[in-house]
């Protein structure tokens, strides 16, 4: 671990020397020019991030407690066998169902140029991460013992009040550090990524325009790997975006043991 | 423990060599990689006991690759810059294998609606973000899908160079800056009104090649304006030689000069050296 | 409230179904046996060459190969951490461990694919090979490997290991004797697992151990490979070729197939341990 970090900074020292923090915020990538500002991919990764869990939690969390909650126990291992079968799809191959599904389909819902858009990404990864929510908010539902459930009835509480102020107070660790997993899954999504958001790496104009091609983190660093000459600046370039990459997933992933830790 | 002895299996299968056999591997540009590639399973068949393996990435991979030693064969689809030269040091050999032309393709819809040819200085504008609307010169009225590629392709830097003046020139207009030659005739194809640059081997039935203004006169993206010259966004494809290389690969870069390796570059597209 | 939910819960429900349904309906047209045993090595997209066929097999033996080896670099380690764990580590060690080993598992595979390219195609000069893309998937799958091991040792009864040093056995015979034999479907299931996981990784491959073309089985360790995962990137992108694409959705399916065997056993595996 302390090999992999020192490798990164090592890597990109470099690029920090001469660029200082504040290349974070510069908005221009053009390794030809020497321009290596991070900004564009961090928003289409932060932007990819949240679409992703605007999708996904909402829909995760509802599938947990529809199965947890409404459907018989049958159903229940069927849509957890279900899950995890989706889970283990390659990154690869979901990106072929967003290029050849998902794409067209936006560009003609939408009226698009391209499909190419951080909408693309977004959905794609929400569908990559649907599995873990869902998976850890229905772990954590059942781990609630039953008796808060009868008692919950026998305090005359209806549905969908048991719901709100039992059982899911209850349940928000373990689905907090779903979400949170979840999170980290996205941030580090490459392929599926590479292939649908269209790496044009300038800042969306306005901010909040997600129908547009656009950068990501991952995605820039699949692309231009390859090409990086060893040692150059484009290669500390791009292990800056690494580094900022792992220390992200490291916070994420910190954060969601802390709370279960709170917790247990 | 079972499953360490199948591993261990795996491994002897896979330590033992196959063959004694020499492998050289030709990375670059995704331009020669059609040539390179059934040239190599060409001249397989005839040398067994030489394996090439090709891959893609772009010419800039392919120049990085012979700088760092990585690879046997360099492929690129542009001449090689000051700064790589630099790095080179002379010690390469860059032997051209054939022509093409980079031509400015079109969406078939947008071909369809009338256009058929463009100026270079139309074609800097839509690139630099000033037209914006097919119906500004002439189609329908849509607002047009600039392709970019990505800065290292050997397509772009030639493409960057004859239109927009140098081979790293920016281009504000672009809308999506697409990868391999692949990539972009996807893309293309897939719109109604994209335009891009693409290799005159990659058009087909939906990716039609807009004739380019020349002093006034029409020039079409075909191997007869390569070879005349007229066609000015034309370019020579390079497989990069090390001095070190082995004798094996210097005979197979041989075997691309001749008759068999031509061939082979006449039916993938381009045209061939002699 | 209930209906709400129930609509909001539906995608979740149908999308596995309709997501495998979907790529194997797209595979149809290409997928038969010679796809699977032919082997063919110029990437089969330039169509005219005599044998631009239609085998797919130096990829499914490329990427198993890397599997193979990523799960042989992987699992020694991960029992000798898991080991570790139970027997020396002190209760704050134990806990630190479980934090790396869980921040390790988050970090993007494609940092660990920068990383390789720097250490082992550069600095140590294997070039793009086998043995560095297994080496980089070790490195992937080696967290999920090691907490697994843990859970696995964890879940021994107490007792046993107690009755085991009351008789006197030794560490190693505690170790040989008792453990494994009890923790090995849980040791198994994760390998399991793991295996999948490694066969799906494309990014941290895809530019130290893959080539496009030109491989049927790898000479040495040290020399590439292709790879299903690689190959589908590389035939996601074909605009024109209705072939090339329908080989992409076959090696899709092959790919989906290969995983949804070790994640299908990984789970008999873990229930007949819980029968157990």
């Amino acid at each position: 671990m302390f090999v992999l970090f020192w490798f990164l900074g090592d890597a990109s020292w470099p690029y920090w020397q001469h660029f200082g923090i504040s290349s974070v915020w510069a908005a221009e990538w053009y390794p030809y020019e020497s321009l290596y500002g991070l900004l564009p991919a961090i928003i289409g990764t932060t932007w990819a991030m949240m679409i992703a869990m605007m999708i996904a939690v909402p829909c995760g969390l509802a599938a947990a407690i529809v199965s947890s909650e409404i459907l018989p126990v049958i159903w229940q291992g069927w849509m957890r066998v279900g899950m995890e079968l989706l889970a283990g799809i390659p990154s690869v191959v979901y990106g072929l169902i967003g290029l050849w599904v998902l794409l067209p389909w936006l560009q003609n819902t939408f009226d698009l140029l391209t499909g190419h858009s951080l909408l693309a990404a977004g959905m794609i990864l929400s569908l990559m991460i649907l599995p873990t929510i869902m998976v850890m908010s229905q772990d954590a539902l059942r781990m609630i013992p039953t008796e808060q459930r009868e008692a919950a009835m026998s305090m005359g509480m209806n549905w969908n009040q048991r719901l709100m102020r039992v059982l899911l107070p209850q349940a928000w660790p373990g689905i907090r550090s779903g979400i949170l997993l979840g999170l980290g899954r996205a941030l580090g999504e490459t392929m599926a990524v590479m292939l649908v958001v269209g790496s044009l790496d300038r800042v969306p104009q306005p901010i909040y325009n997600i129908l547009e091609p656009a950068q990501t983190l991952t995605s820039r660093i699949g692309r231009e790997m390859g090409e990086a000459v060893f040692g150059s600046m484009h290669f500390s370039a791009l292990m800056a975006c690494g580094l900022v990459l792992a220390v992200t997933a490291i916070c994420l992933s910190l954060l969601a043991q802390r709370k279960l830790s709170v917790v247990l | 423990m079972i499953k360490r002895s199948l591993f261990l299996m795996m491994v002897v299968c896979v330590g033992i060599p196959a063959q004694a056999s020499a492998r050289i591997s030709a990375v670059g540009s995704t331009t020669v990689l059609p040539v390179m590639s059934q040239a190599a399973e060409a001249y397989h068949q005839t040398h067994p006991d030489l394996t090439i393996t090709v891959s893609g990435g772009g010419s800039g991979v392919g120049i990085a690759a012979i700088i760092q030693g990585t690879a046997q064969l360099g492929m690129a689809s542009r001449e090689t810059s000051p700064e790589e030269q630099a790095k080179l040091d002379g010690k390469v050999d860059n032997i051209i294998v054939a022509s093409d032309a980079v031509a400015v393709v079109v969406s078939k819809a947008v071909y369809e609606s009338g256009i058929h040819q463009l100026s270079m200085a139309q074609i800097a504008d839509i690139y630099h973000g000033k037209i914006k609307n097919w119906q500004q010169l002439g189609g329908l009225d849509k607002r047009i899908l600039v392709i970019d590629k990505e800065a290292s392709r050997g397509t772009r830097h030639v493409f960057a160079k004859a239109v927009l003046g140098s081979s790293h020139a920016r281009a504000e207009g672009a809308s999506i800056i697409s990868g391999s030659n692949n990539e972009e005739q996807m893309i293309v194809s897939r719109s109604d009104n994209a335009i891009g640059m693409l290799s005159n081997a990659w058009l087909n039935d939906k990716v039609r090649g807009v004739d380019v203004l020349v002093d006034g006169k029409a020039i079409a993206p075909t191997i007869e304006h390569v070879r005349d010259g007229s066609y000015p966004i034309a370019r020579g494809l390079h497989v990069l030689v090390p001095h070190t290389a082995s004798a094996a690969t210097k005979d197979f870069v041989q075997f691309l000069l001749s008759k068999q390796g031509q061939d082979i570059v006449k039916k993938v597209g381009y045209l061939p050296v002699r | 409230m209930k209906v709400f939910l129930s609509l909001l819960a539906l995608p979740a429900l149908l999308l596995p179904l309709a997501c495998f349904l979907y790529v194997i309906i797209q595979a149809l047209p290409a997928l038969n046996w010679e796809l699977i045993v032919g082997s063919d090595t110029t990437g089969n997209l330039f169509g005219d060459a005599p044998n631009a066929g239609h085998g797919l097999w130096s990829q499914i033996s490329g990427s198993l190969l890397m599997m193979a080896l990523a799960c042989l670099l992987a699992a020694p380690i991960a029992l000798s951490i898991a080991l570790f764990h139970a027997l020396w580590a002190s209760a704050r060690q134990q806990r630190l461990l479980m934090m790396l080993l869980q921040a390790l598992q988050g970090i993007p595979p494609i940092v660990y694919g920068l990383c390789g390219l720097i250490v082992l195609v550069h600095l140590l000069h294997w070039g793009i090979c086998l043995a560095a893309g297994g080496v980089i998937l070790a490195v992937v799958i080696l967290p999920l490997l090691s907490s697994n091991a843990i859970h696995a040792l964890q879940r021994i009864p107490v007792e046993q290991t107690e009755s085991a040093k009351a008789l006197g056995l030794t560490s190693a015979g505690i170790i040989g004797r008792v453990w494994l034999p009890a923790a090995w479907p849980g040791m198994l299931t994760g390998l399991l697992l793991a295996m999948a996981r490694a066969l799906s990784e494309t990014a941290p491959v895809l530019f130290t151990a893959t080539v496009f073309s030109g491989v049927t089985w790898p000479d040495s360790i040290f020399s590439p490979v292709t790879s299903l995962q690689t190959h589908i990137f590389y035939l996601a992108q074909e605009g024109s070729n209705q072939h090339a694409v329908d080989v992409a959705w076959a090696s899709a399916t092959i790919l989906l197939g290969l995983v949804v065997c070790f994640s299908l056993s990984a789970r008999f595996l873990r229930r007949y341990e819980e029968s157990v």
